[in-house]
């Protein structure tokens, strides 16, 4: 990101900011109780020497990198497999269609009852929705390798597990990359909304639900601020290295982002 | 002991403060037990959890309790909680609204936080005593939080309300007490306790009896001295100090009565949340001591 665009993006931020502020402070001063924006980023400063906020950060990213590491073990080489061999995937397509759209807050409460140990809950509930757009991202991705590459290493002789390692993957790499960076939004989200429907011993999402039931939404809006930074920094990372990783494609593509 | 860590399930308010005093006095670790606290988010995934074996012991509420029986769910109860005092479940409703008492909510919207529970089971009996049914008002749900907004918002007219949201509504929004709705039939009604499968009870008969005797010492410690409460309460719930100091409390009972908590299944009959009686007797897991 270049300097002048981080500026505008500052500059857009202070200004969402500041709006917050002058409508809450005077155009609704008491029909909501609700804190102002400076109110609660102070909060939001604050938490950084809260302990409990702080271990429950480490269980929710934990359970976020965990979770987002299972799904990328299990969804590339199952899409890897699946766009290889396209009778198989003709075969399976209908059923990830129709599991793909179910919101995956909904089965967190199915999780609760099948699995009796709290955190694997939670991982399991974070890799079942971050599976599906590595899945469908490495079909694509599988699909768009060029055949006439393909073709040529074959007629060189190169076996099925050489064209796939020298051809298909490294084609394919791109398609995952973006994939995973999708995937790890929704990661973040299941990670939150697990605990805020299922509480727990520690997390972002369950000091949440204790700000609230203290009546503090200022701790709880502080506490969504950082929910929010997690995903834009998540974001960040993974798009900074997918630029540096898959230079050749942005260039063969022309995409900006 | 059959097993020595337990992962026990309490809501953030300060019903279960009895858990937490106990782990920082170390009531637990003198009975060799590690209990590891778990936040839970409501009643509703609470019995799930101690199906699934997620929880071993969770806290409950009575009627929930009761009503999840009726439907065939084996669970015992293993320890009292808390028990309404005066002034701690009440109607609260905006300064200049035209509600004056209790049969002027013929009508009117009502928030509780949860339908069909004790909410509109303290509701009904004040409705009652005013000439009036559940049908003459409309109960809509709303978690307590969110009450005090949606009331001076103007969706709805007034709201069955707890602490520290009482305090918050009447110093924040200046809203004022229509009933207490523990009063007459509810006075000093059983509220909360613990629970656990009756599988689990039947399995781990020793690990029962010490939970249960730690809790015991950690509830006779709360109803004693309520400066053990505020000091606790900042620590599991985000209350701040200052509120914890001014808030209305209920009573901790130390000893799961059959006589007590019978009132409330009883209630439960009369307004028709139950459809044939429950002997409260056999939903209890009797304490090791007294055997």
């Amino acid at each position: 990101m270049t300097g002048a665009r981080l500026l505008r993006g500052a500059v857009g931020a202070a200004g969402f900011i500041v709006a917050g502020e002058l409508v809450l402070r005077f155009v609704v001063p008491d029909d909501l109780s609700f804190p102002p924006p400076s109110t609660i980023l102070l909060e939001t400063v604050r938490l950084l020497v809260d302990a409990d906020f702080l271990a429950g950060i480490g269980t929710t990213l934990t359970n976020w990198a965990l979770g987002m590491l299972i799904a990328i073990c299990v969804a590339v080489p199952l899409g890897v497999l699946l766009g290889s061999l396209p009778p198989v995937e003709r075969a399976i397509r209908p059923v990830l269609e129709f599991l793909r759209p179910i919101p995956s807050v909904a089965i967190i409460p199915l999780a609760i009852l099948l699995i009796p140990v709290d955190g694997m809950m939670k991982v399991s509930v974070i890799v079942y929705a971050s599976m599906w757009p590595i899945l469908i991202n490495t079909l694509y991705g599988m699909h768009d390798v060029d055949p006439l590459a393909k073709e040529s290493l074959r007629s060189f002789g190169f076996g099925p597990l050489a064209v796939l390692a020298r051809v298909s993957l490294p084609s394919a790499a791109p398609f995952v990359a973006t994939g995973v960076r999708i995937a790890a939004g929704i990661a973040l989200v299941l990670a939150v909304s697990a605990e805020l429907v299922a509480g727990g011993a520690a997390g972002l999402g369950v000091y949440v639900v204790q700000a609230s039931s203290g009546n503090r939404v200022d701790l709880m809006m502080a506490a969504t601020v950082w929910a929010g930074l997690f995903g834009v920094a998540a974001n960040l990372v993974l798009l900074a290295g997918e630029r540096r990783l898959f230079h050749w494609h942005r260039m063969r593509t022309g995409a900006h982002s | 002991m059959e097993k020595t860590t337990i992962k026990v399930g309490a809501l953030p308010i300060p019903d279960p403060v009895s858990l937490y005093i106990a782990q920082a006095k170390g009531f637990f670790k003198e009975e060799g037990l590690t209990v590891e606290p778990q936040t839970i988010t409501g009643g509703a995934v609470a019995v799930p959890m101690i199906e699934s074996g997620q929880l071993d012991i969770s806290q409950t509420n009575y009627v929930s309790t009761f009503a999840a029986v009726e439907k065939g769910k084996k669970i015992k109860l293993v320890a009292d909680m808390y028990q309404a005092g005066a002034n701690c479940f009440v109607i609260m409703v905006p300064a200049d609204s035209p509600i004056k008492t209790v049969a002027d909510l013929k009508g009117k919207t009502v928030l509780v936080n949860n339908l069909n529970n004790v909410a509109t089971l303290a509701v009904e009996t004040q409705l009652k005593v005013a000439g009036l049914t559940k049908d003459d008002v409309k109960f809509a749900e709303k978690p307590f939080p969110e009450m005090g907004n949606a009331i001076k918002a103007g969706q709805a007219d007034a709201g069955w309300i707890t602490e520290p949201f009482i305090t918050a509504n009447q110093s924040a929004n200046g809203f004022r007490k229509l009933a207490d709705t523990m009063t007459g039939q509810t006075e000093d009604l059983p509220i909360a306790g613990w629970m656990a499968t009756e599988e689990w009870v039947q399995k781990y008969p020793k690990t029962l009896a010490a939970f249960q005797r730690a809790i015991a010492k950690a509830q006779q410690l709360a109803s004693s001295d309520r400066k053990e409460i505020e000091a606790m309460l900042p620590k599991y719930t985000k209350i701040d100090a200052k509120t914890a100091s001014v808030i209305t409390l209920g009573t901790y009972p130390s000893e799961l009565n059959a006589n007590r908590l019978q009132k409330v299944a009883d209630l439960m009959l009369e307004y028709k949340y139950l459809k044939s009686p429950i002997d409260v007797k056999s939903v209890i897991a009797a304490p090791a001591s007294s055997g």
